[in-house]
C-alpha cells in the first residue's frame, strides 16, 4: 500500500517519516516532490571500476543554471533529508523533468527503510537541458511494509551530497566478497 | 506492502520465496541483493526486428571483469534462480551501480507471480564501466497480492540464464511478410 499525500503529512507530523526542509506545498496525492542541491559530481576517469575508489569533480550549479550534456551521467543531490523507520522508499522523476527527457534514476528507484540522508540522484540527459539549484526535480513515495522491520545500516548511511558509489568497499581485503 | 528483508528470508525458509543460493548477508531492509551472473548476450545487427530472433554472440565474463561500453546493449542475468508462487517481484539496480552509470533493467522492473528464473537484465552504462561476474548489482523486492493468483506460464518460464527477447513468437507469418 502506498501512502496519500495526506498521509505522509500525518506521519512527517508523527516523526515517522522525516523530511528537512518540509514544505507542504510540495505534498502531491501519493508522493511529495524534492528539489536538486547545489552540487554535482562527476567521475574523472574512464572505465570506472567497482572494485576501486573512483574520483570525481565537483561542479557547483550556478543561479543562472548549468546546460547538462546529453548521455553523460552527472551524481545529483536532493535538497532535503529524508527517511523513515516504518516506511519503504521509493523515489522517481516528476512527471513534468521526464518530458524533457531527463532520468534522475537509473533503474534504481527503491530505497530502504531506516536510511536517512540526502538522496543521490543519477542525473543523464536525453538532450541538452539546463537545470536549476533547487528546482523541483523528483519525487518520493513511502509504502507500508509486511514483516519485522531490520532498518537500513548501509555505507550510504547519513550521506550529505552526491555520493558517488562506495562499491570498492565490499571489495577491500577480502576476494571471496568479489566472487 | 512490500515486504521487509526479515519477511523475505522467512519466506524463502517457508518455501514461499524461491531464492537460489540464499545468502542471509544478502537480505537488506526491504529487499533482496542479487549478483550478476558469468554470462551476457549482446545483438550484432545494426537494425533490430521483433519479428524475428536477432543474431547474437555471448560473452563469457572474465574473472579479472570485462570493460562494458556505451551506447550497446547487454543482456545479462541474474547468478540467483528467484521468483514465488504467492508474491509479485520488482527488480532494481542497487545503489552503488547504479551512480556508477548502470542501468540493469530497461523500465521493465515487474516479475510476475509464478515466474522462477534466472532474471535477465537489460544492462547499458552511461561510461565505460567494468563488470565483473558475481559481483553484486541488483536487489528484488517482493509485494504482497491482492486476488486470485494466475501463476505465469509465459515464453520465459524455467530460463536459468540470458535470454534474449522471443517477440518473434507473437508473430504471424504468412507469404507477404509477418503481422504483430
Amino acid at each position: 500500500m502506498i501512502l496519500t499525500g495526506h498521509e505522509i503529512l500525518r506521519e512527517y507530523a508523527a516523526r515517522r517519516i522525516l523530511i528537512e526542509p518540509f514544505d507542504v506545498d510540495q505534498l502531491n496525492p501519493n508522493s511529495y516532490n524534492f528539489r536538486l542541491g547545489e552540487q554535482l559530481n562527476v567521475y574523472r576517469q574512464h572505465p570506472v571500476d567497482p572494485r576501486q575508489p573512483n574520483p570525481v569533480t565537483p561542479i557547483y550549479i550556478p543561479k543562472q543554471g548549468l546546460v547538462l550534456r546529453p548521455h553523460r551521467l552527472y551524481l545529483a543531490h536532493t535538497l532535503e533529508a529524508m527517511g523513515s523507520d516504518h516506511y519503504a522508499p521509493t523515489f522517481a522523476a516528476r512527471s513534468s523533468v521526464a518530458r524533457l527527457g531527463l532520468f534522475i534514476n537509473l533503474s534504481a528507484s527503491l530505497g530502504d527503510i531506516g536510511f536517512h540522508g540526502q538522496w543521490t540522484l543519477q542525473l543523464f540527459a536525453a538532450q541538452p537541458l539546463r537545470i536549476y539549484r533547487g528546482m523541483r526535480i523528483g519525487q518520493i513515495m513511502w509504502w507500508c511494509p509486511q514483516g519485522e522491520i531490520v532498518l537500513y545500516d548501509g555505507k550510504y548511511q547519513g550521506s550529505t551530497g552526491p555520493c558517488a558509489s562506495r562499491s570498492f568497499q565490499d571489495y577491500t581485503d577480502d576476494s571471496e566478497v568479489a566472487s | 506492502m512490500i515486504l521487509t528483508g526479515p519477511e523475505i528470508a522467512r519466506e524463502a525458509a517457508a518455501g514461499r520465496i524461491t531464492i537460489k543460493p540464499f545468502d542471509t548477508s544478502d537480505v537488506e531492509p526491504n529487499s533482496y541483493g542479487f549478483h550478476l551472473g558469468p554470462t551476457l548476450l549482446t545483438y550484432d545487427e545494426p537494425v533490430l526486428h521483433p519479428e524475428r530472433r536477432a543474431r547474437r554472440h555471448t560473452i563469457i565474463l572474465p574473472t579479472s571483469g570485462r570493460t562494458l561500453l556505451p551506447e550497446r546493449l547487454y543482456l545479462g542475468h541474474t547468478q540467483e534462480v528467484i521468483g514465488s508462487d504467492h508474491y509479485a517481484a520488482t527488480l532494481y539496480a542497487c545503489r552503488s551501480i547504479s551512480t556508477l552509470g548502470a542501468w540493469i533493467t530497461f523500465s521493465a522492473p515487474l516479475g510476475h507471480t509464478g515466474a522462477i528464473v534466472a532474471w535477465t537484465l537489460e544492462i547499458r552504462v552511461a561510461q565505460p564501466t567494468l563488470m565483473y561476474p558475481g559481483m553484486r548489482i541488483g536487489k528484488v523486492a517482493f509485494w504482497r497480492t491482492r486476488g486470485t493468483i494466475e501463476r505465469y506460464r509465459g515464453r520465459y518460464e524455467g530460463s536459468r540464464t540470458v535470454v534474449e527477447s522471443r517477440l518473434s513468437a507473437e508473430f504471424v507469418r504468412h507469404e507477404n511478410g509477418c503481422d504483430p
